[in-house]
């Protein structure tokens, strides 16, 4: 009839025995009321707070170059030009008008990994900014693309609004509207300081991170 | 052979493991130089931030929360990781674990995997076991390979191969890569570990992670790191088994706004680590489309019961207490006999494992609190240190061998004393002559003879003073009559 407990029973009426007396009532809270004095908002204006996140990005070795959304293909195809790379990949959702002439590109319809190794750079949009940090969050989106394509390149060119910018994490976590179910942070380059403490950019994530930030009206 | 020196079942006492680091001074060297690094980045990058402790008491409330509530919000992970897609196992020892993953592999026919830096598989020591059963692991965070291929032992839970400096990585890759030109600049090194790894990223579809965090509201898996084999292997391989403690649940998404803020600047000095990456089970087309988690206890459940103890279990393994440490400064990682050093590791190891397989840990401590005062997520270290030494006091005064011990005997005695005035008094009175014979005209005792000796050999003491203040006091009342 007693079947011998499985190991997710013993574990969890082992936690159960040693936690009991701490709920008497019965069930756990799910929302209990913790002390949340930290700064949730940003005070800086929003040209200051602009102004950290290309800061914050430059810290860590990233480029940025700024732009009105007008100028948004031109910008890259300049950005593309100069990197001297050939190959590019592209999310699927990316605006056909970013897609520079001159490189050539390849769309992420379910690229094979060999297909995206052998490209040299990509391009996709971004999620939110945080200027605190420098850190730019990646929903993956149609027009961000799939994790694989913003990791093989060696070279990544972000395209980043301006309204996209908050000066907060917590600011990010109050602009999603449920929580993802994929996200990657990125703060600057891929980064190792296991030898001796010496940071060296780039070991196996892309080793260049350009950042396109787009002065649209927020 | 490969992990024994870090199984607190078969490695030797604190003080006896720390003395191989203590006459090297080379690695004293490699060791406070890798921490002086850290710890000024850490306090220019805390200093910054104006909200530092209110970040640090949530990060403890929220982490106390969670615990206090582990069975309702591991059941939540369970149930929302499995319902997008993941696989939830749950084993109750390191050997469970072990079986359960290599069980994993075998369904996957694979016979290479490739791993992120997991503290967790340390503990179980899953590597040594994955090898003898055929399974080739190729770790792939750079301090992790320095390790594996030369054969050494990680000293440090952020950044595992501190004690090894540049000449030694380059001499282990020269000999191990067949790259006899090697030079020791450490972009050199960094480039040599990103080709050797390539291949394998592109070619070994199983992989091993661990969890940074786990989120119970949508029972998805965070991972932070900085170099991208984390990413590499989060997103190429086609299994991807996550091993995590239970207690690495946090109640939801939107907690992580604190916990990454102070977890990059207390772990590595850095405003934000690199990488941070989170998935939820399998997502289609994107990423390992068969994933499964081992939700390990190994001892962690019957931490919970008492407060003092299941503050331990808040840690997010962000290493700030031993870089703080200056008991770790100078002895290094390797002498606390556990993956887990520094004093985490003095607290964590010995509720882990059976109290006797590590109970010089709680000693290897000054309590000078220093530990407690970087935790990000505020966990009196101290306070664990000294519940620690009164069970290992409790559990040694019960052996009979103890009875003759003299440190025994002399707190018998001392107990004796202090328990009645007179007694005391008397034990004043007859120290005064005691001790003046071997205190010199200065004032002070340079040498004592037996036991005593043990003191004075390192240090003087002062003499007692010729009256006690209670004998001064009564003097003066009779004086003033």
């Amino acid at each position: 009839m007693s079947a011998a407990p499985t190991s997710r029973q013993r574990i969890l009426a082992s936690i159960r025995k040693a936690t009991v007396h701490l709920h008497p009532a019965g069930s756990a809270q799910e929302s209990p009321v913790l002390p949340r004095d930290y700064v949730r908002r940003g005070t800086m204006s929003r040209e200051a707070c602009l102004a950290l996140m290309i800061e914050r990005l430059r810290e860590y070795d990233a480029e940025v170059v700024e732009c009105s959304p007008d100028e948004i293909p031109a910008a890259i195809a300049a950005q593309l030009a100069k990197s001297g790379r050939k190959r590019f990949v592209a999310p699927e959702g990316l605006a056909a008008a970013w897609l520079a002439d001159g490189v050539e590109w390849k769309i992420d319809r379910g690229l094979t990994t060999e297909e995206i190794e052998e490209t040299e750079g990509v391009v996709t949009a971004a999620f939110c900014g945080v200027a605190d940090s420098g850190t730019i969050t990646l929903h993956h989106s149609a027009a961000e693309g799939r994790r694989i394509i913003s990791l093989l390149p060696d070279w990544h060119l972000c395209v980043l609004r301006a309204s996209q910018v908050v000066e907060t994490l917590p600011e990010y976590f109050d602009r999603c509207t449920g929580p993802p179910a994929l996200v990657t942070f990125i703060s600057g380059p891929s980064a190792t300081a296991d030898i001796e403490m010496t940071r060296i950019k780039g070991v196996h994530g892309p080793r260049f991170l350009h950042v396109l930030l787009v002065r649209d009206a927020s | 052979m490969s992990h024994a020196q870090l199984d607190p079942v078969y490695a030797p006492p604190f003080p006896e493991g720390a003395l191989p680091v203590l006459r090297n001074p080379q690695l004293r060297k490699n060791v406070a130089h890798a921490i002086d690094v850290i710890q000024a980045k850490r306090g220019r990058l805390v200093a910054e931030k104006t909200d530092w402790q209110a970040l640090r008491t949530s990060g403890s409330a929220i982490r106390a929360h969670a615990l206090e509530n582990l069975d309702y919000y591991l059941e939540q992970f369970e149930e929302r990781c499995t319902a997008a897609g993941g696989h939830v196992h749950w084993a109750t020892d390191a050997a469970e674990a072990r079986e359960i993953i290599l069980k994993l592999l075998r369904e996957d026919n694979a016979s290479e995997v490739i791993k992120i830096k997991t503290m967790t598989s340390a503990e179980i020591q899953l590597n040594p076991y994955l090898e003898t059963a055929g399974v080739r692991v190729f770790e792939t965070d750079l301090a992790e390979i320095i390790l594996q291929l030369g054969q050494e032992e990680p000293s440090h839970i952020v950044v595992p191969a501190l004690h090894i400096n540049r000449s030694q990585v380059r001499e282990i890759f020269a000999r191990t890569m067949g790259l006899k030109s090697l030079s020791d600049d450490p972009h050199a090194l960094t480039a040599a570990a990103r080709t050797y790894l390539r291949q394998k990223f592109l070619a070994i579809p199983t992989a091993i992670s661990g969890a940074n965090f786990l989120i119970a509201e949508t029972g998805g898996v965070a991972v932070v790191e900085s170099e991208g084999n984390g990413r590499m292997c989060l997103t190429l391989p086609r299994t991807m088994i996550t091993v995590a403690g239970i207690e690495k649940v946090l109640p939801r998404y939107q907690d992580l706004e604190v916990m990454l803020q102070v977890l990059a600047r207390s772990a590595t000095g850095e405003r934000m680590n690199p990488y941070t990456s989170l998935w939820t089970g399998v997502v289609p087309g994107d990423g390992p489309q068969n994933f499964h988690v081992v939700l390990l206890d190994n001892g962690r459940s019957r931490m919970l019961r008492r407060p003092v103890e299941r503050q331990t279990l808040k840690c997010i393994r962000c290493a700030a207490c031993m870089n703080a440490c200056p008991v770790y400064r100078q002895t290094g990682g390797h002498a606390y006999g556990s993956v887990y050093p520094g004093p985490i590791g003095a607290i964590l190891t010995p509720q882990l494992m059976e109290l006797k397989h590590a109970q010089t840990l709680p000693y290897a401590s000054s309590l000078c609190g220093a530990c407690y005062e970087v935790c990000p997520v505020k966990i009196n270290i101290p306070e664990v240190l000294i519940e620690l030494r009164a069970q290992v006091t409790d559990k040694e005064r019960k052996q009979t061998l103890r009875f003759f011990d003299p440190l025994y005997l002399g707190l018998r005695m001392a107990n004796l004393l202090f328990a009645r005035a007179w007694r005391f008094h008397l034990a004043q009175q007859l120290g005064r002559i005691g001790l003046s014979l071997f205190t010199r005209k200065d004032g002070w005792i340079h040498s004592l003879p037996f036991l005593g000796a043990k003191w004075t050999q390192t240090r003087d003491l002062r003499g007692l003073p010729q009256q006690t203040f209670h004998e001064w006091w009564a003097a003066r009342e009779r004086g003033t009559k």
